[in-house]
């Protein structure tokens, strides 16, 4: 089966692009889930390490600061023996670094200054613990910015020991930088973290710890400010559990039982997502867990959430960032926009589809008109050389040489078929395996005398006759044979007639060589086998009689020329007689003798009379015959002859009614008028060599001439005469012989003196007439 | 006549001679008949004139001489039938014995049928032939008489007047009523003028009464018919 051209440009311009565009969004639907939630986590990652930098960012400063400072102290820049100095120093420090809320210096002595910022903004507020003379005093001084005083007042109510606090401790102990946990400051309630560093005196100096207060409540501010997506939230939870940073930094602070406050640990946080999601990591206390950064997605309350845990910032911090989100933040833009890509892609992929079919019917269509156009010549409705549609060039070749195969075709098929249907010739197809008749043209119904459907329902040994002696051979032709076969056969019509035919056959193959059927080519021979009978009937007759009976016309037409004579011995003897008897004296015996030469006279002719018999028998096969039909089988008899001498017969007969005679007799008479003539003109040159036999009714005989073209008959030479001849091997009796047959058939035949050209004999015959010839009356009439 | 020849009655009777003195128009084309024929029916005693052939007959003959034309049958260009029917075309009487060498019963008839009142085959007997023609010339002999005297009969009768025609026509026709009131009232004439033509007719046709009239009608009649 082979493919429609139309067919495949549908499927390759529509079906094929709307595949596609399935398939782009197919894949882009499964992909495009995944990426989001890729791009949801590589946001989350973003938003951490945002978060860690920030953090660093924010305390590293402080870091660098409070260690310039305790470098200060150590380095005797400060007086800080002199607590005002000290004080001083302090709060320019303060100053100069934003993220610190307070910084202060203790010593080992339990002395204490300490600077930090109050309310409002610009306010500072000082505590100074001395002891002077073993004396305790805390004093509290505020101060603007300027470093003027503002108010001071003294707190005998204080009992604050730095080398009691823990960062004290820790730095003495280490003997380093050290960093708090962070912890909620007690003073200012907010969360923060403290960094202490010991200060070695070196000279004059007093060993002791500066430390700094750094408020981490603007690491929440600025998580608070993160967008996560649209309700993703950043924390950074301590490596004890503890959220030390959460945007709502009211969810940090917690209660004890004591009236403090402390960080709330992610186990509590109310915060239940971040609840759900971040605490199981925690849950072994106090251990920071060591996590590589992990991404998660969790379910609460019915939505997806992404999450993200960055490891711990560093050793100093061991912090562990927090970011979680609802996946639908990041992905319902896309999932919306998804959806409306499915429908763009849909509504491409039918308008594109759409187009493609309209595309390939515009490209099938010539196609289709062109496989229309073949259709309709293939069934013979359309011509080819009718001009085809506008189409492609390709095509339009290919159609020239189809066209140009076709006419040729269509031409010799027509010209077959007119061959076939015209052929003077009766033809038949016949299968050459069954024998069955297929197609016959009308010559062969003529010949047959059947219709063509009646005799396409036969076989042709139907047609065989039977009483054929060759029968079984008379059909062998339909043998699966090479070779033409020419054969005769006797054939029956449907009147049951038998006739003659003459059968060619032919075996028409196909390429392979398998035979597809006979071309039986037939000629009704009937006629010309019973003509062909007629001569060699004739030809018989005429050597019977050259045989047997040439001596009786020779002697009959002898006689004719001998009457003449006689008839002159007669007279003169009758003269001589009366001569005689008028002299005086009379010899008896001449006078007997004379008589008896009278006498003999006589009898000779009555001899002569008794020969004409021979032809007079004759009588009795006296026929209606038709003349030309005789001419012609005689003229085949000479034809050899004429042939031999290259001479031409020509037979110019008018329209000549029947007439009666001996058929045999005027045959002879025919043959030898022209055997005359072909001799005679033995000397002419070649091509001047032609007899011409023409007919007219005279005097209402039928009157038959045979003229040549020789040298005519010598004046002096006496025609019909015995023993005249002009032929060196001739005897003269030809034309006398003639003579007599022709006048014995109630004709003449004459020498035409009136052709100059070459010799003209004539004769006539007694046309037939339904009374008995006028010639024959019954004996004795008077 | 007979194309019987042999006939033994006159076989031997070579007396026959001429008793006819009317010319014998011998045609023939063979030279020896030509030569022999004659001279036999010379030494016979008939007048004989020879011709070659049917046309040279033709040419020197004249209705007037009268004669027997012995014709040979069968001759080149014209034949003697063809002879005989141009004779006849042309309303002369001759009578015509054929000779023949090719002689059978279909041309002996062809012959007869023209008028011929003889035909013989040769050889044939000269005296048979002298016979045959002193025959024809005695009919000929009778049939010339009866000519002349129809001729002298209707130059008579040509010298009638028209009225004279009718009166004579009438009488022949009815002779029961020849008398001349009866013949006046018939063609609407008096009778003294019927009298008066009668005897005018019977003066031009030198006849003495009415009987002899119609007597001489009647022979006209029976003589030119």
């Amino acid at each position: 089966m082979k493919n429609s051209l139309g067919a495949l440009l549908a499927l390759g311009f529509a079906g094929l692009q709307f595949l596609t565009v399935l398939l782009v969004v197919f894949s882009s639907y499964l992909t495009s889930e995944r990426a989001l939630i890729g791009h949801a986590r590589d946001l989350l990652h973003d938003v951490g390490t945002n978060t860690i930098e920030h953090s660093k960012g924010f305390l590293s400063p402080a870091h660098g600061a409070a260690v310039l400072a305790a470098r200060l102290a150590q380095n005797d820049v400060v007086a800080s023996d002199d607590p005002e100095q000290l004080e001083k120093l302090l709060f320019q420090q303060l100053q100069l670094v934003p993220q610190f809320s307070g910084i202060f210096f203790g010593t080992d002595d339990g002395e204490f200054v300490y600077v930090m910022r109050s309310h409002p903004v610009g306010r500072f507020r000082s505590k100074i613990i001395t002891y002077a003379g073993g004396k305790r005093t805390t004093e509290l001084i505020w101060r603007n910015d300027k470093f003027e005083i503002l108010d001071r007042k003294f707190d005998p109510t204080d009992t604050y020991d730095p080398r009691e606090r823990p960062w004290f401790k820790s730095a003495r102990e280490t003997n380093g930088t050290i960093w708090t946990d962070p912890y909620i400051f007690f003073t200012s309630q907010q969360p923060g973290l403290t960094l202490a560093s010991p200060v070695e005196s070196g000279g004059q100096g007093r060993k002791g710890v500066m430390g700094v207060d750094i408020e981490i409540s603007s690491i929440s501010d600025f998580l608070s400010r993160l967008k996560v997506g649209h309700t993703g939230k950043a924390l950074i939870i301590n490596k004890n559990g503890d959220v030390i940073a959460h945007p709502d930094q009211g969810l940090i602070k917690i209660e004890n039982d004591d009236g403090s406050l402390r960080f709330v640990t992610i186990g509590e946080i109310d915060d239940p997502i971040a609840r759900t999601a971040f605490s199981p990591l925690f849950k072994r206390d106090g251990e920071a867990p060591v996590v590589p950064e992990t991404t998660s997605q969790f379910v609460f309350d019915g939505a997806t959430y992404v999450s993200v845990v960055m490891p711990v910032v560093s050793d100093i911090l061991p912090w562990t960032i927090a970011v979680y989100a609802p996946q639908d933040d990041f992905t319902e833009v896309i999932k919306h926009n998804r959806a409306t890509n499915i429908w763009i892609a849909a509504l491409v992929a039918v308008v594109t589809g759409a187009i493609g079919l309209i595309l390939a019917n515009y490209i099938h269509r010539p196609v289709r008109a062109f496989a229309v156009r073949s259709a309709l010549i293939s069934q013979g409705e359309l011509d080819p050389s009718e001009p085809p549609p506008n189409t492609y060039k390709e095509l339009e070749n290919a159609n020239d040489a189809l066209v140009q195969e076709i006419v040729a075709r269509k031409k010799a098929e027509r010209e077959y078929g007119q061959t076939f249907e015209l052929s003077s010739r009766a033809m038949a197809q016949v299968a050459s395996d069954t024998g069955q008749i297929i197609r016959v043209n009308e010559r062969f119904c003529d010949i047959t005398g059947y219709q063509p459907d009646e005799i396409t329902r036969m076989q042709f040994s139907d047609l065989a006759d039977p009483a054929d002696p060759r029968f079984p051979s008379s059909t062998e032709f339909l043998a699966d044979n090479d070779l033409p076969l020419n054969s005769e056969m006797r054939c029956i019509c449907k009147d049951g007639t038998a006739i003659w035919v003459k059968v060619n056959a032919i075996t028409i193959r196909n390429q392979n060589g398998k035979p597809l059927h006979a071309v039986v080519t037939m000629d009704d021979v009937t006629r010309a086998k019973a003509k062909e009978q007629q001569i060699l009937q004739l030809n018989r007759d005429l050597s019977h009689l050259a045989r047997g009976k040439t001596m009786g016309q020779m002697a009959s037409g002898l006689a004719h020329e001998l009457n003449q004579p006689l008839a002159a011995i007669a007279q003169n003897v009758d003269a001589a007689l009366l001569t005689v008897g008028q002299g005086p004296e009379t010899d008896p015996e001449l006078r007997e003798i004379l008589v008896e030469i009278e006498e003999q006279s006589i009898r000779a002719g009555d001899i002569i009379r008794a020969l004409r018999g021979f032809i007079a028998k004759d009588e009795g096969n006296r026929t209606t015959f038709d003349f030309g039909e005789l001419l012609e089988q005689t003229r085949r008899l000479v034809q050899a002859d004429a042939n031999e001498a290259g001479a031409v017969i020509q037979t110019r007969l008018s329209d000549l009614p029947r007439v009666e005679g001996n058929r045999v007799q005027i045959a002879q008479v025919i043959l030898n008028l022209l055997r005359n003539s072909i001799e005679a003109m033995a000397g002419q040159p070649e091509g001047q060599k032609k007899v011409l036999v023409f007919s007219h009714l005279k005097d209402g005989q039928v009157c038959i001439c045979v003229e040549d073209t020789g040298p005519g008959i010598d004046p002096s030479i006496k025609l019909f005469s015995e023993f005249e001849t002009t032929k060196p091997d001739g005897m003269g009796l030809g034309l006398s012989i003639c003579r007599s047959i022709i006048e014995a058939n109630g004709g003449e035949l004459w020498h035409d003196e009136s052709c100059k050209s070459g010799a003209r004999f004539c004769f006539t015959l007694p046309p037939h007439t339904d009374t008995p010839a006028a010639g024959s009356p019954a004996p004795g009439t008077t | 006549m007979t194309k019987d020849n042999t006939d033994s009655e006159t076989a031997g009777d070579t007396a026959v001679m001429a008793d006819t003195d009317l010319p014998v128009f011998v045609v023939d084309d063979d030279r020896d008949v030509r030569t022999s024929l004659p001279r036999a029916l010379r030494k016979r005693g008939f007048t004989v004139e020879v011709f070659d052939s049917a046309r040279s007959f033709m040419e020197s003959c004249d209705n007037e001489r009268p004669g027997c034309l012995v014709l040979d049958y069968r001759m080149p260009g014209m034949s003697g039938l063809e002879l005989q029917k141009h004779m006849n075309d042309l309303g002369y009487s001759i009578p015509i014995i054929f000779i023949s060498g090719h002689g059978g019963v279909p041309e002996s008839v062809q012959a007869i049928k023209g008028g011929a009142v003889d035909f013989l085959e040769k050889p044939f007997r000269p005296a048979v032939l002298a016979e045959r023609i002193n025959a024809a010339c005695k009919l000929l002999v009778v049939e010339l008489e009866a000519r002349a005297e129809c001729a002298q009969l209707r130059a008579k009768f040509d010298r009638l007047t028209q009225r004279e025609s009718e009166i004579v026509a009438r009488m022949v026709e009815n002779p029961a009523e020849i008398s001349s009131k009866e013949i006046g009232r018939f063609l609407g004439i008096s009778p003294r003028t019927i009298d008066h033509h009668r005897a005018r007719i019977l003066e031009k046709l030198e006849i003495k009464s009415a009987a002899e009239l119609i007597d001489l009608a009647g022979k006209l009649e029976r003589i030119c018919s």
